[in-house]
């Protein structure tokens, strides 16, 4: 497939507006590390922004980074581990900040962290057709209007082509720890209610992890907490999170989400091979090419009041897309001539 | 329930002599009866304004008790092409709720029920017209909170909160009110009923959810809201600190953020502030203080000792002149009673206020603060200033009487330097508040004409036929593409017809 690299955003905008005028359809993609998620799209060529990539503006004092799409999050990262910050999101090795926005992919941490969607403030994308427009603000607290980085983010590059985005930060964590005890949903649901203040509980079928950030005499505090609800616990310091990776190495990845007190139904239908965040309601689950599992998976999730995209291999995203002519007419207000990733959205928009 | 019975109970032609608010009016108390809509001069008064200082004018008032009801009120709006304004409390103060025109009003107060809380899923169902303590009352025997927690607490409803994205000086640590809201049950203007989010963390789809959070009533009438609570903290400590310059407090802020602390709130509070709060709360504030910071932490015992020991020592580098730490839980609720009471003890400085909200990056709060007190002495009216440092969210407060001649001029005049300033710093519009009609016109100082046209797409996305709180948020010329050839001029009449003086 072709790839369209431009190199300003200039470049950027009069590529997209060439593409609209010839009913050329691209698919932008950045670190490519997101690109299972979503329905198979109809495109001519592939368009990334990875020329795009300096850091804008970093006042460490204001907590905000203002970053172009195409940035690396490992190089960010390394920037920010500098002044004692992060933006929490814990992506995979290659990913862009602006392939992240847009695949909405949150940390593993989001139960201390928040999802992605509360850090993006600001966001500058490039329409379908070529316009430049800016939504939000560069202030922790902004409400001037709709908000546009909320309707971007996790919008799989259907609506436009994130040019930049500002990032709300967290201080780096002073301490890490994991926990692992042996157990499933039962230990993990024990550890979040004797241990105040964790920043992920994640159950797989016979193990749990705990994971504490922040302070080293509260991180031991919460360690002691833990070992007194759960039996055989075994410390891993400054180890990345998580290290159970049940779903590693199986053909098709899902990222099922539904109310977190309903995982254990979910689960019943995920196999064996799966991860779910206690707490949050996010299940990762790791099935075999073909076959029934995942539609089994998709049903039991949709009965729970969730869904069931596929992050890894084929399937796509199933689900039902709510207010359907909404989505339409945001589509064809932003991306008229109907060219960026068509049929990859929910609802095959 | 909707379209079938609806067009039955809709009267479609109207017979002459009888105006479209008598038939709508008619419409609308056979289905929600006829103490439930409101249509005599004194309620239509009463309900031409909210708590801004801005006053419109209503047709009809609608107090519809449950979601059918809701349905039915823009079933009538839609078969006779009223505008509907949708309103909860009435407490925001950019005259979000304030109508204009020829409007119906929908108020939310009397879907008031707490419909579910489920605390395995730490959330909790939601009418609009439940109000933000009242809910937070039924909350903290569970050991949770909503956690944005807007000055107006008593009296804002989780509607209004959903409606302006509200804030709350809590919100440096927890985030704003869209952190907090999972779902929300929305009518579309067409009466269609849709659910947008999800109890689940994830949703498919567009984030509709984040585009009605914030939304100020312009693309629908949410009828129902799904609330993440949030643990109480395990641990609190709350200080306050006396400061003899407002510039050296808001350098302790700058550096308190820039150490990598987040505190649970930052509130700083100038001398004039802590003049007419003393007498009326019995804070403890220290009178003799040019500023003081309300610092509070929370989180595990460990870090928040920490951080209130580190917050100490900035604020001494910061010539900060005392520091005192809350004893104990009644001294701590005495602190905040003087920052929660300000705005209503300003009253015995001027009869009339203007309170403003702006954001301003954290880093540059001292310099704008000096620039705010010039433009205002240069003006020649008195600001008090309490407000969310933390979040370089600035509430400069222009106290005044408006029945001297000139006064209310100079205030606005001030007003609109202050906006200037404020987002020359690199700041946004407004933090809180929200735009509605005040800000309306001052929204193209902070965005280009393109992003204000996918704005205007965006709300046309919902609201194709432009009837929810029409006027309100995009100034007139933010148009969305070929929407603008069809309703340019129904708009220019319908800004020809604000009635006199709407701007006060």
């Amino acid at each position: 497939m072709d790839l369209i690299a431009p190199a300003s955003r200039a470049e950027l905008a009069a590529a997209l507006r060439a593409a609209s005028a010839a009913g050329r359809r691209l698919l932008p993609v950045g670190g490519r590390t997101h690109l299972a998620k979503g329905n198979p799209a109809r495109v001519d060529a592939a368009l990334t922004v990875t020329a795009l990539d300096r850091l804008v503006e970093h006042t460490p004092a204001e907590m905000i980074a203002v970053v172009e799409a195409g940035m690396r999050c490992a190089a960010l990262d390394g920037l920010l581990a500098e002044h004692g910050q992060e933006w929490p999101v814990d992506a995979p090795e290659g990913a862009t900040v602006g392939g992240v926005v847009a695949a909405a992919a949150s940390s593993p941490r989001r139960l201390r962290v928040g999802p992605v969607r509360d850090s993006v403030l600001e966001v500058e994308l490039v329409t379908g057709d070529g316009r430049e427009v800016r939504g939000g603000a560069r202030t922790v607290k902004n409400v001037s209007g709709y908000d546009l980085p909320r309707l971007v983010t996790g919008s799989l590059g259907t609506l436009g082509v994130i040019a930049q985005v500002a990032l709300k930060l967290r201080p780096r964590p002073r301490a890490r720890r994991s926990l692992l005890a042996p157990g499933g949903l039962e230990a993990a649901a024990a550890l979040l209610a004797a241990v105040p203040g964790p920043t992920a509980v994640l159950a797989t079928r016979d193990r749990v992890e705990l994971r504490l950030e922040g302070w080293p005499e509260d991180v031991a505090g919460q360690t002691e907490l833990a070992r007194g609800a759960v039996g055989g616990v075994e410390i891993l310091d400054d180890a990345p999170f998580p290290s159970l990776v049940p779903w590693d190495g199986w053909p098709v990845v899902v990222e099922a989400a539904v109310p977190p007190s309903r995982l254990p139904h979910l689960v019943e239908a995920a196999g064996d091979a799966w991860a779910a965040l206690v707490g949050v309601g996010v299940c990762w689950a790791g099935l075999p090419a073909g076959g029934t599992a995942l539609a089994e998976l998709r049903q039991r999730a949709d009965e729970l009041g969730g869904v069931a995209p596929v992050v890894r291999g084929d399937g796509g995203l199933g689900g039902t897309l709510p207010a359907p002519a909404v989505h339409r007419r945001l589509k064809q207000a932003f991306d008229p001539a109907g060219i960026l990733a068509p049929g990859r959205f929910w609802g095959e928009l | 329930m909707k379209s079938d019975q609806g067009s039955q109970r809709i009267w479609r032609r109207r017979p002459p002599s009888v105006s479209v608010e008598q038939l709508a009016r008619r419409d609308l108390e056979r289905v929600l009866g006829p103490d439930a809509v409101v249509a005599d001069p004194l309620g239509r008064a009463l309900y031409g304004r909210d708590a801004s200082m801005l006053e419109g004018a209503c047709a009809l008032v609608a107090f519809p008790r449950n979601r059918d009801q809701v349905e039915a009120c823009l079933e009538v709006a839609a078969a006779y092409d009223l505008p509907v304004v949708p309103r909860g409390s009435g407490t925001g103060l950019a005259g979000g709720a304030t109508p204009i025109g020829d409007a119906l009003v929908v108020v939310t107060t009397k879907m008031d029920r707490v419909i579910e809380i489920r605390v395995a899923d730490r959330l909790a169902w939601v009418e609009p017209g439940v109000l933000n303590l009242d809910l937070n009352q039924r909350l903290a025997p569970l050991g949770l909170t909503f956690a944005p927690d807007p000055s107006s607490q008593q009296t804002s409803s989780i509607g209004g909160n959903v409606a302006t994205n509200a804030g709350g000086p809590h919100c440096l640590a927890y985030g704003i009110t869209s952190n907090h809201v999972l779902a929300v049950e929305l009518v579309l203007p067409s009466g269609e009923v849709v659910v947008l989010g999800s109890e689940a963390p994830e949703a498919p789809g567009l984030d509709l959810r984040g585009l009605v959070v914030g939304s100020e009533g312009t693309l629908g009438v949410v009828t129902a809201v799904c609330v993440r609570l949030t643990p109480l903290p395990p641990a609190v400590r709350t200080l306050l600190a006396g400061f003899g310059s407002v510039a050296d407090a808001a350098a302790t802020v700058t550096a308190v953020i820039g150490d990598g602390i987040t505190p649970a709130a930052m509130e700083l509070m100038d001398s004039r502030a802590i003049a007419v709060i003393e007498p009326f709360a019995q804070a403890g504030y220290p009178t003799d203080a040019a500023a003081v910071l309300l610092v509070e932490v929370d989180g595990l015992p460990g870090g928040v000792a920490a951080e209130a020991a580190r917050i100490e020592e900035l604020a001494r580098a910061n010539h900060a002149d005392s520091v005192q730490s809350a004893r104990d839980e009644a001294q701590r609720a005495r602190l905040w009673k003087g920052r929660k009471s300000a705005l209503g003890a300003v009253a015995v400085i001027a009869p009339h206020y203007y309170l403003h909200d702006t954001v301003v990056p954290r880093s540059r709060l001292a310099e704008v603060l000096a620039l705010v007190d010039e433009i205002v002495a240069r003006h020649d009216l008195v600001a008090v200033n309490m407000f969310h440092a933390g979040d370089g969210n600035l509430h400069p407060l222009l106290v005044f009487d408006r029945g001297i001649p000139g006064t209310l001029e100079r205030v606005l005049a001030a007003s609109d330097e202050i906006v200037r300033v404020c987002l020359d710093a690199g700041g946004s519009l407004s933090g809180e508040h929200g735009i509605g009609l005040e800000k309306r016109d001052l929204m193209p100082l902070a965005f280009a004409a393109e992003d204000l046209a996918a704005q205007d797409c965006t709300r046309a996305a919902f609201d194709p036929e432009r009837r929810m709180n029409p006027q309100k948020v995009l100034p007139a010329g933010a148009r969305c593409g070929d929407f603008a050839l069809a309703r340019v001029g129904e708009l220019q009449q319908a800004v020809a017809r604000l009635p006199e003086g709407s701007w006060i």
